[in-house]
């Protein structure tokens, strides 16, 4: 009795994890396609439509989720190959795409290369991203509605050659509607929503080489990126702002802030790869960036005085970021057991930038104040490992690095004659060490061991990691049709020798399973639990009274687990039955209420609100896909998502009840030749 | 009596291609056109892959050519009328250090491939035929033998749920995969922060930390920069597998955010005197205060106000 190839791919597919219930997974056609002019091609694609039911919060399932209803092609997937890897023009074609014509989610890969002369690479995406701006108070904060776009194209001349040639291009672009927020006509003027139309755009542009010689490998690059951005901002209709108690209004505003500049990049690479005993592998580049930039505003309207404003605001200026980066690896093998290797690295940021500053106010010029800045990070790192296999069933690994880091910064400011300018400089150093161990008592089962211990003495922020320690265990049995793994790991971090400063701990523990039997049936299944707890330090004004003491508490506890069925109905249909639930539960409370007082915290009801944020995401899935005819399936499909928070971030605000359900079909052809 | 007949035949035809080849097997080298004999599947279909370039050639000395040049001279395997325990190279059997060195006789010169020796995989003996299938590979591009973000949940279960929460990157909807991130074959020690060691995170061409390949509006440079972003990175306030928090933040709103770090304690920030605490103006009791980027717009760098007012 033998099997369709194709039907043993969709089989194996659907045996993994599979979150999204369309694409159909699986989507080659017979293996053996068919030969025509000393090519064979084979060729596969899916066709068909989705359906949507939403209710509740529909921008967060747009978020969140993001599929719509429509006809698209799922999926497709061609490849022609030459019979003899002789082929004049090319020796192999591959194309596949995804979701492209109305998914939110679109790519397409495409190789075509001959054995003998060259090699091109395509890859192309969308991604179509809104933001409902949850993090507002009582704006909405930044919400965006944008379709980004990628688009990488690498071509390598003489792909076998001891000397290749390589040439690439990418391009990056986001654009579509946004909103975002400002304030007028002072420091404590009231915050407006505006609107803008995002359009950014980088462009890059790379040649080089790669050349062997004497067992090394050259490898150099040369590089060119243009980078603008021209937003334009506005005001839809005359607003009295997101204060009712404000005076201040904004009748018309006008924003547009082109931002725009090159950034030149080298590449230097040389490496060899294991000799006898020893590989080396240098690397260097160097990148310059500088941006010319421009911000008009003109504003009209009314200050919190009650005064008529008419503002416009001129800033210009640049800004450079010259990054250098270089390091060298050396790796020793002794014997064949033990590997030593040392990474040396350094890191070279100055960040400098200045921007002249004119405001018009009512007609008369009121300012003109020139600002500069520049801000360096130099970091050196070097880090030694050692790893030796003691025998066929224990090995183990340990290293110890050092960073030191310069941070180096100027601030200024000019207004008139006068001037202006505070310079700091601080240096810090990290120690770290790491160990782990990996044992295999017997072949199916192997045990995965590590931790890292690391020290710093002077930490950018107070949430960076000072004293931190992280442990980690795995182990998996992974036999013929069985593979069962757990797996922990906790990542401590003190940062300061008071917990007052910063604390944190995180650990995951997760178990999963995965079976795949005879005749089609299959099932794979996991649980996860992701705990964090964090206190930090809070100093901040409360009714102009400063207030010390306090606590930021953050406590998360999520549950994760998901589960996967598959079986084959008379070699004729396959079922899929999949769910998948994320819960936080939070520190236990269900509602954004007062606290006890003897926990740790703050008596601010804003930040007792945010201590915490529970809530469940979850999505159960059931897919089914019938063999029509030997080239033939018909799939079909339903995914259901559900969203629910009780909470409200901030408390009664208007993020709250961001709850949704969405119901999602799909039915498709997938068709193979 | 079949099996007989089956080997002879075997021996006939490596006797024929040996002749046709005009020499004699090489050390035990036999050619594929005897693999095709108990092996037409895997042979005939062969031409798709990658590694057929190496018999099309027709250049490469036989130990770097088709079945053998992979598994090792095939004579013996021949004699033995078969059996795995017989293939030289047989790469079930194999320890993860010779999967490596096989595999590395002819691919160790690919920059991403450069710190593969080192890297967290190969210490933990995840070698490349954990994750690659050159026979029955389900993505023919990189012959990986599952999907990619399957092959590496495989092992990392944690992060598969970390790709299940509400914000995340569009992983397991395909539009961003893991190696847009993460170089599984190892990358050289990180400089561009300190603290913990990132796990094999690949920068980009000109050196920048991975996010910024993508995200380039949020790169520069500015001519005020927010040196959170800058000195410890991204992962400053964002958790970039997936969170249960809008765009990803380690915090349910931006205020405790920004408020741990702005709170003016010990050593740090710019000055080395605590990072400077907010404007006595600023009343957190006051909603309109509760929300710091709805003023501080350009959080990630601004050209026009050194405190990301515009």
């Amino acid at each position: 009795m033998r099997r369709s190839p194709a039907l043993l791919i969709l089989i194996a597919a659907a045996a993994s994890a599979q979150p999204t219930v369309a694409p159909s997974p699986g989507s080659v056609g017979t293996v053996r396609g068919k030969d025509s002019g000393g090519y064979n091609f084979t060729n596969s694609f899916e066709a068909g439509a989705r359906g949507l039911s939403t209710s509740g919060n529909e921008l967060r399932y747009r978020s969140d989720v993001n599929f719509r209803s429509g006809v698209r092609l799922f999926g497709s997937r061609l490849a022609i190959h030459s019979k003899e890897g002789h082929g004049k023009w090319f020796d192999e074609i591959s194309l596949s795409t995804q979701g492209l014509g109305n998914d939110p989610y679109q790519f397409s890969s495409l190789r075509v290369q001959h054995n003998r002369w060259y090699r091109y690479d395509m890859l192309w995406r969308i991604n179509d991203y809104v933001n409902p701006g949850l993090t507002g108070g009582l704006l909405p904060g930044h919400v965006l509605n944008t379709r980004r776009q990628w688009q990488d194209h690498d071509f390598v001349f003489l792909p076998g050659a001891p000397i290749k040639f390589l040439a690439g291009y990418s391009r990056n672009s986001q654009d579509g509607p946004a909103l975002s927020t400002g304030q007028f006509f002072d420091s404590r003027g009231d915050e407006f929503a505006h609107f803008g139309n995002i359009g950014r755009r980088q462009s890059e542009y790379r040649a080089g080489f790669e050349a062997n010689a004497a067992g090394f490998k050259l490898i150099v690059l040369r590089g060119w990126q243009r980078y603008n951005e021209d937003t334009a901002t506005g005001l839809s209709q005359a607003s009295p702002g997101a204060n009712p108690n404000d005076r201040t209004t904004l009748t018309s505003l006008r924003i547009t802030e082109p931002y725009e500049g090159d950034t030149p990049f080298w590449r230097v690479n040389l490496l060899n790869e294991k000799k006898s005993w020893y590989a080396v592998n240098a690397r260097f580049s160097y990148a310059g960036g500088k941006r010319n930039f421009l911000f008009d505003e003109t504003a009209l309207g009314t200050d919190r005085l009650g005064n008529n404003r008419n503002r416009q605001i001129v800033i210009a200026g640049d800004a450079r970021r010259p990054l250098t980066t270089g390091g060298l690896t050396f790796s020793l093998f002794p014997t064949q057991k033990l590997i030593l290797t040392n990474h040396a690295s350094f890191h070279q940021i100055r960040m400098s930038g200045d921007s002249s500053y004119r405001e018009v106010n009512n007609g008369s010029l009121l300012s003109g104040i020139f600002r500069f800045n520049t801000l360096s990070v130099r970091t050196f790192t070097n880090s030694s490992d050692a790893s030796y296999r003691a025998a066929r069933w224990l090995s183990a690994f340990a290293g110890f690095r050092i960073s030191s880091r310069r941070t180096q910064s100027i601030e200024g400011e000019r207004f008139g004659a006068d001037i202006e300018q505070f310079r700091y400089s601080q240096s810090n150093r990290l120690n770290a060490g790491t160990f782990g161990v990996r044992l295999t008592p017997m072949r199916p089962l192997s045990v995965v061991l590590d931790t890292e211990i690391g020290r710093q003495d002077r930490p950018f922020l107070p949430t960076s990691q000072k004293d931190y320690h992280i442990a980690g265990g795995r182990v998996q049995y992974k036999a013929k049709s069985v593979t069962v793994s757990a797996a922990s790991r906790a990542n401590y971090n003190f940062n300061s020798g008071s917990l007052f400063t910063h604390s944190s701990r995180n650990r995951s523990q997760s178990v999963d399973v995965s079976w795949a039997g005879k005749s089609g049936l299959s099932a794979d299944a996991g649980y996860n639990h992701l705990h964090a707890d964090a206190l930090t330090g809070l100093a901040y004004f409360a009714s102009f009274n400063l207030i010390t003491g306090d606590q930021s508490v953050y406590v998360s506890n999520i549950h994760s687990i998901f589960g996967h069925v598959n079986f084959s109905i008379a070699k004729r249909a396959d079922l899929t039955f999949g769910w998948t639930r994320a819960q936080d539960t939070g520190d236990g409370r269900s509602r954004a209420t007062a606290v006890s007082t003897s926990r740790p915290g703050t008596a601010l009801p804003i930040l007792q609100s945010v201590q915490t944020y529970p809530m469940l995401y979850q999505s159960p899935l059931a897919r089914v896909s019938v063999r029509l005819h030997s080239r033939v399936r018909w799939n079909g499909g339903y995914q259901y998502y559900h969203f629910s928070e009780d909470f409200g971030v901030p408390a009664g605000g208007p993020t709250a009840s961001q709850g949704y359900n969405a119901h999602t079909l799909y039915t498709s052809i997938l068709w193979s030749f | 009596m079949t099996r007989v007949l089956a080997w002879s035949l075997t021996l006939a035809l490596s006797a024929v291609a040996a002749a046709q080849q005009n020499q004699a097997p090489k050390d035990g080298y036999v050619g594929g056109n005897v693999c095709r004999t108990c092996h037409p599947d895997v042979v005939l279909n062969f031409y798709r892959n990658a590694h057929y370039k190496s018999v099309a050639s027709g250049k490469e000395p036989p130990e770097r050519t088709g079945c053998e040049g992979c598994h090792g001279p095939g004579k013996g395997h021949v004699d033995a009328r078969g059996g795995r325990t017989t293939i030289p190279r047989a790469f079930s059997l194999m320890s993860p250090a010779r999967v490596l060195d096989t595999c590395l006789a002819c691919h160790s010169k690919d920059l991403s491939r450069s710190e593969i020796r080192r890297s967290p995989h190969t210490q933990s003996e995840v070698v490349c035929s954990t994750c690659h299938s050159i026979h029955k590979p389900q993505t023919p591009k990189l012959l990986l033998a599952k999907a990619q973000k399957d092959l590496c949940y495989g092992c990392h279960n944690n992060v598969r749920s970390q790709f299940a929460m509400p914000f995340k990157h569009r992983v397991n909807e395909g539009a961003i995969q893991c190696t847009d991130c993460h170089n599984p074959h190892g990358a050289p020690a990180t400089s561009w922060r300190t603290g913990i060691h990132p796990r094999m995170v690949a920068t980009s061409a000109d050196g920048e930390q991975p996010c910024l390949r993508c995200h380039t509006d949020k790169r520069g440079p500015f001519a005020f920069e927010h040196p959170a972003l800058r000195v410890d990175g991204c992962e400053s306030c964002h958790s970039p597998h997936g969170s249960t928090n809008p765009r990803m933040l380690k915090r349910p709103v931006v205020m405790t955010l920004c408020l741990e770090c702005h709170n003016g304690t010990g050593s740090f920030g710019r000055q080395g005197d605590g990072v400077t605490i907010q404007s006595s103006s600023h009343n957190v009791a006051d909603p309109r205060y509760q929300n710091c980027t709805a003023c501080h717009i350009r959080i990630h760098g601004s050209n026009s106000d050194q405190r990301f007012l515009r």
